[in-house]
């Protein structure tokens, strides 16, 4: 007897990580088709392409943690990305303006606020549905950086930017071990603080978690905020990335932040977004990209990849489900 | 004392009742002050007019909303709508009833693929149409070389007539939209399959317990859905006599808010059919008055995202206070 009930153990154990292990024999492949796929050099670059990535998506993790991972009922905050170029808008016509560095980064941090709050209320309070409010809110926040902006492109080389970019820390890249440094700071906040563990409470029952006492309500309402700020933080590796503020970067990173995130999710043994699935989504993405964009295949051909990705990984989750159950 | 409180009372009522047409003819007066144009009668026809693509496509994703679900591919069946007709016409020579029923079909197909993805896979329609956006998006660049427009200005009269033709002194678009709102009132609101369609929406598990055909019917709404973004996409083609690919995915946003500012009209939050069209002449309204005022493109965007946030807001509001009281 006990012996098979370690079988069976093991099975869903795999079961529960084939996604995982697909996504990397896949991967695999790729690297030993892509000449130089498995060098130091290509991890960095991989790294460095998937920062902003795994920025956004740690916030969208945390409102997704809180909220329930319901895609429409539930927790979930697209206008992160919108929040992103807003801020670095901001930034770039302050500083080319003559502006300091501390007025921009205080204006952005105050407009991330503001946009956090306005999307906290809505769903909070007005009651309407996350997905809703923050598709709306990307629009409109979109819109108001494109006046800020006067949807034109602004080169920027201020030091601190540059250094983001291109600066080392003990031989390693500055932007990689900043947003190593944040990615460790939120998983202490999310998996090992009692807020953290009250917002996964929250959002795996709503209702227990409300009658045992916590406020939900405020739990949600910090999340928002606490996307926000993610992408407040976001902007300025997109003004590093970019060498500037430019128009159009927003939806792309929209539609890698939802891919990474729910691929995390995929990727997780009980199929739950998790911030260490949404930071793995993001990285293997981007090495996924790298590797058949070294492969020499044509950059058309990339949504095809991802959206064959997000139906193989999902599909096969639900399908490895399923067959664990039965 | 009592009087004034029991007007008070009915003032309050009034507006809660009808937040929404307050806000509609808040802003149409605006408007109509801001520049006496707004008014004139050719105008009014150039809001009804300049929504049609937009209705076509919230309808759509109304149908869609209505089973619980959402589709962010819709976009992507009118892309092929309209590259399945242009391609039909230029390289086939085909007539304008060939091409329209071939972008539709093309259309289609798209709906199919979805519903694999969502009866056959069960994947959530979101992942699963966001999935098929980025393999829809990524076909066109494919197909066209990197997202080049396919224009084709030797394009039949009979087909461009979908866009600039008359009907009984309508513009054929408006009859388009007007017809497609007939058949989807009564489909989805006159029907039992609408019913169907609405009591799976409402409780997939209680629905599938009372013996609705759920998988059949989601089969169909992917399908009916594309198929009718692709009529949109034959309008837009017949408009600009050409194909631009990756342009459906600006619909999306204003299709959805439309269906959502009309389901906080309906009475229990539904999304409905003339819901869906109220919300539509809203949205179509504002882009119209706005652009009307003259005001500086990028401000004109901003302020639209803005009004769409705060309607929703308040529709939503409008619909909890109604009924809490």
């Amino acid at each position: 007897m006990a012996p098979d009930a370690r079988a069976g153990d093991w099975k869903t154990r795999i079961m529960g990580l084939l996604p995982l292990i697909i996504f990397l024999l896949l991967l695999t492949y790729v690297g030993t088709q892509a000449p130089n796929f498995f060098t130091l050099v290509n991890l960095g670059l991989v790294l460095t392409q998937s920062l902003t990535v795994v920025l956004v998506s740690i916030g969208l993790s945390a409102v997704v943690m809180a909220g329930g991972d319901d895609v429409v009922s539930g927790g979930i905050d697209l206008s992160i990305p919108a929040t992103t170029v807003l801020c670095a808008g901001i930034i770039a016509v302050i500083l080319t303006n003559g502006g300091g560095l501390v007025l921009a980064v205080v204006l952005a941090l105050a407009a991330s606020i503001v946009v956090g709050t306005i999307n906290a209320v809505l769903v909070t309070r007005a009651g309407l549905s996350p997905l809703l409010t923050t598709l709306a809110m990307f629009v409109a926040v979109v819109g108001v950086n494109n006046v800020v902006t006067a949807s034109k492109r602004i080169d920027l080389d201020h030091p601190v930017i540059t250094d983001l970019r291109s600066g080392t820390v003990l031989g390693l890249p500055l932007g990689i071990m900043i947003v190593a440094i944040v990615t460790l700071a939120a998983w202490h906040l999310l998996h090992r603080t009692r807020w953290g563990m009250h917002l996964q409470a929250a959002g795996g029952s709503r209702d227990a978690a409300a009658i045992s006492g916590l406020r939900v309500d405020r739990l949600v309402r910090q999340t928002y905020i606490l996307a926000a700020l993610m992408g407040f933080t976001t902007s300025f590796f997109i003004l590093a990335r970019g060498s500037g503020s430019s128009p159009g970067v927003e939806d792309n990173l929209m539609l890698e932040m939802v891919l990474a995130t729910f691929l995390g999710a995929a990727f997780s043994p009980r199929r739950i977004v998790t911030m260490w699935g949404a930071v793995l989504g993001a990285v293997l993405v981007s090495a996924i990209s790298i590797g058949f964009k070294s492969m020499g295949v044509d950059v058309f051909w990339t949504g095809l990849i991802k959206g064959t990705l997000i139906v193989v990984v999902v599909a096969l989750a639900a399908l490895a489900q399923r067959g664990g159950r039965g | 004392m009592q009087r004034s409180a029991l007007s008070i009372h009915t003032l309050r009522n009034i507006l809660i009742q009808n937040g929404f047409l307050v806000v509609f003819a808040s802003f149409f007066m605006v408007f109509a002050v801001s520049n006496p144009v707004f008014l004139q009668g050719d105008n009014l026809l150039n809001v009804v007019e300049g929504s049609s693509v937009l209705m076509i496509m919230a309808l759509a994703m109304t149908l869609v909303v209505a089973t619980g679900g959402i589709d962010l591919s819709l976009g992507i069946g009118l892309d092929f709508g309209a590259a399945f007709a242009v391609v039909a016409m230029k390289s086939y020579g085909m007539d304008w009833a060939g091409a329209a029923l071939v972008g539709v079909l093309g259309g289609a197909v798209v709906g199919i693929f979805n519903a694999g993805l969502i009866v056959g896979l069960r994947m959530s329609p979101f992942l699963a149409t966001l999935g098929t956006f980025f393999i829809g998006s990524s076909v066109q660049r494919i197909f066209t070389n990197g997202g080049g427009p396919n224009s084709h200005r030797q394009m039949p009269q009979s087909f461009r007539d979908l866009a600039t033709g008359d009907i009984l002194g309508l513009p054929t678009e408006v009859v388009i939209a007007a017809v497609l709102i007939a058949v989807y009132y009564i489909g989805l609101e006159r029907s039992i399959w609408g019913r169907r369609v609405h009591a799976m929406g409402m409780q997939r598990s209680a629905a599938i317990v009372a013996g609705i055909p759920v998988d059949r019917i989601l089969v169909l709404v992917f399908v009916l859905a594309a198929a009718t973004a692709a009529v949109g996409g034959l309008v837009a083609a017949a408009n600009i006599r050409m194909f631009t690919p990756l342009s459906g995915f600006s619909y999306l946003l204003d299709a959805i808010a439309a269906v959502f500012i009309g389901a906080a009209l309906h009475r229990r939050g539904r999304p409905n059919v003339l819901g869906t069209v109220a919300g539509v002449l809203f949205i179509g309204m504002v882009t119209n008055g706005l652009n009307l005022m003259g005001l500086d493109f990028n401000l004109k965007d901003a302020l639209s995202g803005i009004i769409l946030v705060v309607a929703l807001a308040l529709s939503v509001v409008q619909r909890k206070l109604r009924s809490a009281n």
